[in-house]
């Protein structure tokens, strides 16, 4: 079966490297360098990230793309041939909001595919909740999911709910995927 | 002397000393532009792509085992991009035109890379 790949993009600090760390069964291919910028943490993507997983006999590509603007550049190239886009957006961080819209701006009218919004950072407080923040964005409920990127499980049920995204789409059938979320292995869902 | 000065004078040296470059620019390895030619067409971008370049190279080297990673080159039908690794600390970017001396470039590429090393 071909891999489906899935484009992670979103604000500088969202949580995307971790995200791809945390799902990949295969080593990860990362370019992270020290920041000489106060972004909030010592390291920051400067190409790609790239992890590869099985979910329910989906063979999956990811990759991950550098949150800074002066990268966009990557966005493009990472975008090609994407099927779906996780669009990750730091809870705590709705300043980093109206980038994150750029991005998807961006990203989905160079390929119109199938997103979701993870919104990372839930175990701290106070934090944006994902029903708020798809208001922000003007998108259905179910098209963002709360997230913690440290975290198999979480990640995990971000990418079933964007491939069932993906299914209903193409209206083709994919293999059933066991999980938390039961309707997102079924056709149509 | 300060450092903005020992850097313009390093990307002066390599001008001077090889008439065929176009540009020549210094990048952080987070991709910001730390110095350049004057006239440089557009030395945020170009430092940008530069970073991802060498970030890049510094995985391929990493992942197959090939040691330090210290140069790339981008070959164009009108041109070429030579990337040089300044220690870990920034990427060392030559744009020369297609007919230019790779022997010439590369020494004196080499050699200042290492002096810039010292500077940052």
């Amino acid at each position: 079966m071909k891999p489906l790949k899935l484009v992670v993009a979103g604000p500088v600090a969202a949580g995307k490297t971790t995200f791809v760390r945390t799902l990949s069964e295969t080593a990860v291919v990362d370019t992270d360098e020290v920041a000489t910028e106060a972004i909030g943490k010592a390291s920051t993507t400067v190409a790609m990230d790239f992890g590869t997983l099985d979910v329910g006999g989906v063979p999956l590509q990811l990759f991950g793309t550098p949150g800074q603007d002066r990268f966009d550049f990557m966005w493009e190239i990472l975008s090609e041939g994407a099927l779906g886009l996780v669009l990750l957006v730091h809870g705590q961080r709705p300043a980093h909001f109206p980038r994150a819209r750029d991005i998807l701006e961006f990203i989905t009218s160079r390929i119109p595919v199938p997103f979701v919004i993870g919104v990372t950072h839930q175990d701290l407080e106070p934090v944006w909740r994902p029903d708020e923040v798809a208001d922000y964005f003007g998108v259905e409920h179910h098209q963002a999911v709360g997230l913690d990127a440290t975290r198999a499980d979480s990640a995990v049920a971000v990418l079933l709910r964007l491939l069932a995204l993906i299914e209903e789409q193409e209206g083709a059938s994919v293999a059933d995927a066991p999980g938390p979320t039961p309707s997102a292995g079924e056709p149509g869902a | 002397m300060d450092k903005q000065t020992q850097l313009n004078d390093v990307i002066q040296g390599l001008r001077s000393a090889i008439s065929e470059l176009r540009e020549v620019l210094i990048a952080s390895t987070d991709g910001l532009a730390i110095a350049h030619s004057h006239g440089a067409s557009d030395p945020n971008r170009v430092a940008a792509m530069a970073a991802a370049t060498l970030g890049v190279g510094k995985r391929i080297s990493t992942t197959l085992d090939l040691g330090e990673m210290r140069e790339t080159t981008v070959k164009s039908a009108n041109g070429q991009a030579f990337l040089y690794a300044i220690g870990g600390k920034g990427v060392l970017v030559l744009i020369a035109q297609s007919e230019a001396n790779v022997g010439l470039i590369n020494l004196e590429a080499r050699d200042a890379a290492a002096r810039l090393e010292a500077v940052l």
